[in-house]
C-alpha cells in the first residue's frame, strides 16, 4: 500500500498483512477495511482516507476485473461509501506495484499526486483550479491515467464525482467533494509491471468458462443486449415493465420515453462501442467524435422523471455533469423534487444552466448542490426527496420490483441499485426469474446477493459480468491467479464480512431500522397501471415484515444494530 | 415457501426424474424449511444450513445412471465431466462423492463440494443440488445433472459397453419401463397461420406445455417462437416450456426496440431462420438421443477440439443435418440458418433439435417427434451392433 499525506507533503508504503488480503480480498472489502479506525471522522475532516483500492484480478486478463473502487465516508448519505470504475486507472495503478493508495491530510492549494513505480509525487496544479475534468485530463497528459475532480469536488457538491480520464466515474455518494477538501484535484498513474497468474492453464480454462456464459447470455451479448445498445436497453424494458420512474415517481411510465431509448441513442447519435479496458462487453457507447453518451439511469432521469423527452437535451446534460464531475442521476433526482416542489419541471435548456449553477454552488445552485433531501426539507416538503439515506434512488421504481424495494433500504451506501441489485432476477431473468410483485423469500435473497456482490465488488469485477458468470468461474480465476484456492461459498463468506462491517460502521454512526425505509410516496401512492399490469403501492406490513427477516438473516437486532458492540473486533 | 416445495418435489415425480417417496427439499428464509422423505430431510436441512443459498434439491434419480457413471469413473477422477453443451456452459463438471468417501459427517462433506460447484452427485443417495436465489433453481440445477449424466451414460455406453455389474438388466429396463413411445398423436394443434397475438401467446403455452409432457424437452431446456407480421413472439430465456404464461416476448423483427432483452438467448437464431426459411413457427428443444446422437462423429483424422463450438462440417442423422455452435452467441445463429430452411430440421452438436413449422406447430412438433425417434432407433442399433460385436 502506498500511503499520501497531503497535510506534510508525505508518502510512503506500507505493508498489508496478507491475512487482510486473505479475509477482504482488494477493492470495495480491502477498502472498507482499511477504513477502520477512521470511519467516525467526518467526511470533509482532513484526516479521513481516500482510499483508491485495486482488486486481485486486476492486471490479469480476466473479463471486466481491469477495475478499482474508492472507499471513504459520504459527504451525502454519511454512510461509509464505496465506488468501482474501470478505465485505464486501476491497472496502470496496479502496474506501479500498488494495491491500495491511501491519501489523507489535506493540501491548501490545489494538487495532483502523481504514482509510479518509483513511488509518489505531489505536485502543485493551481493552475487548474476551477478547470473541467477534460481540462484537467488534457493538461496532465503524458502522466499515464488520471482520475481527476471537476469543479463540483472542488467546491463541496454533496454528490460530486471523481471522473477518470476515460470517462468512467466514481459516483454517486459525493467522494470528489471528499477528494475536494482534500485539495486533490487529480490522481496520476503510470505503472508499467506486469502481474504474475500462478497457474495459467487453469485461470485460461475459467476464462473461456467465462466467455462461453457471456455468450449464452441475452443481456451480455445478446443481440437487444448491453453489448449492443448500452444500459439504454433497459429503456424499453422498463417502460413494458411500467417500472419507469416519471414527474419524480409520481408515474412509473413515461409515454415517450422511445424518444431515448437504446435504439433511438444508435440512430440519433450514431453510437458505437466504447467500455473499460480489456472488457469484452463495452457496454459504454460514444459517439464517432468520443463524446460519452449517457448511461440508462441518466437518460431515464433527464428524461421521464424531469418530464423531458429530448434526447440531444439529456446527451448535453449527461456531458455537462462528466465535465463539471458531478453524479447525474443525483443532479437530475434534486432538479426533479425541486421541479415537483415549485409545480413545474424544468426544460433541457434551463436545466443545463443551473446544473452549471450546481457546480459552482451559486445562486439556486447553492441549495441544489446539497442533494434532493436536504433541498425538499429547506422546502419544507421533506417528502418529495426520492431518497434513501439521502442517496437518490436511481429509475427502477420500487412499486415495480419488491425485492428492490427491500435492497434500496438494505443498501449500506443509500438508495443504491448495484448491492443487492434484484434488477438481474426480477426483471433480467438471470440467473433465475423471480416473481418481482412479490416479498416471499426476498430477504434472504437480498442477503445473499449483498454477500455475492460485496465479494464482486472487492475483486474488483463488473457487476455486469454476472449477468452471465458467477462467482464460480470468478472464484476460479482467482484461485489460478492468486495460487490459493477459493471456492464461492468462502467469497460469499468474505462478501458476509464485508457488508456486516459497514453496516456496523454505519450502525456505530447513528444508522438503524429508522433510516432503512422508503420515501412515504411509494407506500401511499400508486404507480402507472395499465395494459394488464397493476402497480399498486408497496405493502408496508410486509414490508416491514421482511425487514425484520433480513435483520434476523443478519443476526440484527429488531432495530436493525448489532447486539454485539465487539462485533468488529472479532474480524481479521 | 411449503408450497414451493410441494410444487417441485410433485415436479420431479411427474417428469419422472426422481423416484416418489426418495426427495427432500430445503429452503430458507429466516428459518429452515425442509420436507420430504424423512431420512433424507435430515441430510438436505443439514447442507443447506452450511450454504450461503435458498433451496436445496436431494432426490434418488430414477435412472441409476449418475451411479453407474460414478462406478466407471477411475479411482483418481472425483468429477463427472459432462459433454450437453448446457450443463457444459452452465455447470462446467460435476463433483461426486464415493460411498467409501462419505465421512461421519456426510452433510459437511456435500456442502463443502456445493461450495464449489451447483450439484453433486453422491453414490447411494442421488442428486444433490443447491438454488443460490429460489427452489426452483434448486429444481433445474437437479433436472440438468439429470439430464448430462443420461446423456454422457448412454455416449458411454456406446463407446465403452457393460463394464459393471447389473448393467445389462438396468440398461434393458431402462429400454422396456423407463422408455415410453414418443408421438404428437392425440394432441391438438391450432391450424395456422396464426396471427391474433392472443391465440399466439395461448398457442406456445400449449406447444411448450406439450414438448415437456410428451417428454422431448426437460422443463427448462429449449425454446419456442411464432412469427407473425414483422412480430416473433419467443419465449424467455431460463423460462420453463411447460409454464410459458406471461413468458413470451413480442419482438419487432427490425430491432427497433430492445424489450425483447428478456427473451430467449437463441433470440438472433430464431431470427435468422425466419429470414431464410419463411417458416411461421420454430421449436427448440433438447430431446436426450439427438442429444447423444449428434456427439456421435465418424471423423478420425479430425484436428478439431471444440467440436461443440469449432466444428464446420455437415453431418446427418437420417434427414436432419448436424452442425456445432454454442448457445446465444456462440456461433449457433450462424450454423444452423444455412442447413435448416431445407429439411426443416437441423441438430446442433451436442445442443439439441430445431424444427420449423411453415404454418404452425403441427408440423414442427411433428419434426421433432421424428427426429429424437430417428436417433432413439439409430442408437439402439448402435448399442446392439456394438454389442454383438464384443460378444464376436
Amino acid at each position: 500500500m502506498l500511503r499520501v499525506d497531503l497535510t506534510n507533503r508525505k508518502s510512503w508504503y506500507e505493508d498489508i498483512p496478507a491475512e487482510l488480503l486473505h479475509s477482504y480480498l482488494g477493492g470495495r472489502g480491502l477498502g472498507v477495511r482499511l477504513m477502520r479506525e477512521w470511519y467516525r471522522l467526518d467526511p470533509f475532516d482532513p484526516a479521513i482516507p481516500l482510499i483508491f483500492a485495486v482488486g486481485p484480478l486486476c492486471g490479469t486478463p480476466a473479463p471486466t476485473a481491469a477495475r478499482l473502487t474508492v472507499v471513504s465516508r459520504s459527504p451525502l448519505t454519511g454512510t461509509i461509501y464505496d465506488c468501482s470504475a474501470g478505465g485505464r486507472f486501476a491497472w496502470r495503478l496496479k502496474a506501479t506495484g500498488v494495491d491500495a493508495l491511501m491519501i489523507t491530510g489535506a493540501s491548501a492549494t490545489p494538487v495532483a499526486i502523481a504514482v509510479t513505480p518509483s513511488g509518489a509525487e505531489i505536485v502543485d496544479v493551481s493552475r487548474l483550479r476551477g478547470k473541467t475534468v477534460h481540462e484537467t485530463v488534457s493538461a496532465l497528459f503524458g502522466r499515464g491515467s488520471v482520475a481527476a475532480i471537476g469543479p463540483a469536488g472542488e467546491n463541496g457538491v454533496l454528490f460530486a464525482n471523481i471522473m477518470m480520464g476515460e470517462g468512467n466515474s466514481v459516483g454517486r455518494g459525493g467522494l470528489g467533494a471528499v477528494m475536494g477538501a482534500k485539495g486533490l484535484k487529480a490522481v496520476t498513474v503510470n505503472g508499467d509491471r506486469p502481474v504474475d497468474i500462478a497457474c495459467r492453464e487453469r485461470f485460461e480454462t475459467a476464462r473461456q468458462d467465462v466467455m462461453r456464459l457471456f455468450r449464452a447470455s441475452p443481456v451480455i451479448f445478446g443481440e437487444l443486449g448491453i453489448a449492443e445498445y448500452g444500459t439504454p436497453a433497459l429503456v424499453d424494458l422498463m417502460r413494458q415493465r411500467r417500472m419507469a420512474p416519471t414527474d419524480n415517481f409520481r408515474r412509473t411510465v413515461f409515454e415517450e420515453s422511445g424518444n431515448y431509448s437504446g435504439p433511438a441513442i444508435r440512430r440519433d447519435f450514431h453510437a458505437k462501442k466504447d467500455g473499460c479496458y480489456g472488457c469484452p462487453i463495452q457496454c459504454k457507447k460514444s459517439t464517432p467524435s468520443g463524446e460519452h453518451l449517457p448511461e440508462y439511469e441518466t437518460v431515464s432521469h433527464f428524461g421521464g422523471l424531469n418530464g423531458n423527452a429530448g434526447l440531444a437535451a439529456i446527451v448535453k446534460s449527461n456531458t455537462l455533469c462528466n465535465e463539471l464531475g458531478m453524479d447525474t442521476i443525483s443532479a437530475a433526482a434534486t432538479l426533479s423534487a425541486w421541479g415537483e416542489a415549485r409545480g413545474r419541471f424544468l426544460d433541457g435548456g434551463e436545466v443545463q444552466g443551473l446544473l452549471a449553477d450546481m457546480a459552482f454552488r451559486r445562486g439556486e445552485g447553492e441549495l441544489l448542490s446539497l442533494g434532493s433531501r436536504r433541498v425538499a426539507e429547506a422546502l419544507g416538503r421533506p417528502g418529495l426527496s426520492m431518497s434513501v439515506k439521502g442517496l437518490e434512488l436511481p429509475a427502477y421504481d420500487p412499486r415495480g420490483a419488491y425485492g428492490m424495494a427491500l435492497a434500496y433500504c438494505t443498501s449500506s451506501r443509500g438508495g443504491c441499485h448495484l448491492r443487492a441489485y434484484p434488477i438481474s432476477h426480477e426483471i433480467l431473468r438471470k440467473p433465475i426469474a423471480t416473481d418481482r410483485f412479490s416479498f416471499s423469500g426476498k430477504a434472504r435473497i437480498i442477503a445473499i446477493a449483498e454477500d455475492t456482490n460485496a465479494a464482486v465488488d472487492s475483486l474488483v469485477a463488473c457487476k455486469f459480468s454476472f449477468f452471465g458468470a458467477t462467482l464460480e468461474e470468478y472464484a476460479e480465476l482467482l484461485s489460478a491467479t492468486a495460487g490459493i484456492d477459493y471456492s464461492p461459498q468462502q467469497l460469499k463468506e468474505i462478501g458476509r464480512r464485508i457488508c456486516l462491517t459497514e453496516r456496523f460502521y454505519n450502525c456505530d454512526n447513528g444508522f438503524g431500522v429508522q433510516d432503512d425505509i422508503l420515501p412515504e410516496r411509494f407506500f401511499h401512492e400508486s404507480g402507472s397501471s395499465g395494459e394488464g399490469i397493476e402497480v399498486p403501492p408497496v405493502a408496508r406490513m410486509r414490508f416491514e415484515e421482511e425487514l425484520q427477516k433480513y435483520y434476523r438473516i443478519r443476526g440484527l437486532t429488531p432495530e436493525g444494530v448489532f447486539a454485539d458492540p465487539d462485533f468488529l473486533l472479532k474480524q481479521p | 415457501m411449503f408450497d414451493q416445495i410441494a410444487r417441485y418435489m410433485n415436479k420431479l415425480i411427474t417428469d419422472r426424474s426422481a423416484l416418489a417417496g426418495k426427495i427432500a427439499i430445503a429452503a430458507q428464509d429466516d428459518v429452515l424449511i425442509v420436507d420430504g422423505n424423512p431420512a433424507l430431510t435430515h441430510l438436505a436441512g443439514d447442507i443447506l444450513a452450511r450454504l450461503s443459498c435458498l433451496g436445496l434439491v436431494v432426490a434418488a434419480p430414477s435412472l441409476p445412471f449418475a451411479d453407474f457413471l460414478v462406478a466407471r469413473a477411475s479411482r483418481e477422477e472425483s468429477c463427472i465431466i459432462p459433454r450437453d453443451t448446457e450443463t457444459r456452459t452452465f455447470l462446467h463438471d460435476i463433483p461426486f462423492l464415493r460411498r467409501e468417501e462419505l465421512g461421519e459427517n456426510a452433510a459437511l462433506d456435500i456442502a463443502r463440494l456445493l461450495g464449489s460447484r451447483k450439484g453433486v452427485v453422491v453414490e447411494g443417495v442421488g442428486i444433490v443440488a443447491s438454488g443460490a436465489l429460489t427452489i426452483e433453481q434448486a429444481y433445474i440445477n437437479y433436472s440438468s445433472i439429470f439430464h448430462s449424466t443420461f446423456v454422457k451414460y448412454l455416449q458411454d455406453l456406446l463407446h465403452d459397453g457393460f463394464l459393471l455389474p447389473g448393467e445389462a438388466e438396468a440398461f434393458a429396463g431402462f429400454r422396456r419401463d423407463w422408455l415410453r413411445p414418443l408421438s404428437a398423436d392425440g394432441l391438438s394443434f391450432r391450424l395456422g397461420p396464426l396471427a391474433d397475438p392472443a391465440v399466439i401467446l395461448d398457442e406456445i403455452a400449449t406447444v411448450g406445455r406439450y414438448t415437456v409432457e410428451r417428454g422431448l424437452v426437460d422443463s427448462f431446456f429449449g425454446n419456442i417462437s411464432c412469427r407473425t407480421g414483422d412480430v416473433i413472439y419467443i419465449s424467455q430465456t431460463a423460462a420453463s416450456l411447460d409454464a410459458l404464461a406471461g413468458c413470451i416476448d413480442p419482438v419487432p423483427m427490425d430491432n427497433s426496440s430492445t424489450f425483447g432483452i428478456t427473451a430467449s438467448s437463441e433470440l438472433l437464431a430464431h431470427r435468422r431462420i425466419y429470414e431464410v426459411s419463411g417458416a411461421a413457427v420454430i421449436l427448440h428443444g433438447h430431446p436426450k438421443f439427438a442429444v447423444v446422437m449428434s456427439m456421435e462423429c465418424d471423423e478420425t483424422e479430425c484436428t478439431v477440439k471444440d467440436c461443440w463450438k469449432d466444428c464446420d462440417r455437415v453431418r446427418m442423422l437420417g434427414d436432419a443435418p448436424v452442425v456445432a455452435g454454442e448457445i446465444g452467441a456462440g456461433g449457433l445463429a450462424k450454423r444452423v440458418p444455412p442447413v435448416i430452411a431445407g429439411p426443416r430440421r437441423a441438430v446442433v452438436y451436442g445442443h439439441g433439435v430445431f424444427t420449423l413449422g411453415e404454418k404452425d406447430f403441427a408440423e414442427a412438433f411433428q419434426a421433432m417427434v421424428e427426429v429424437e425417434n430417428w436417433c432413439r432407433e439409430e442408437y439402439f442399433r448402435r448399442v446392439a451392433e456394438r454389442l454383438t460385436a464384443c460378444r464376436g
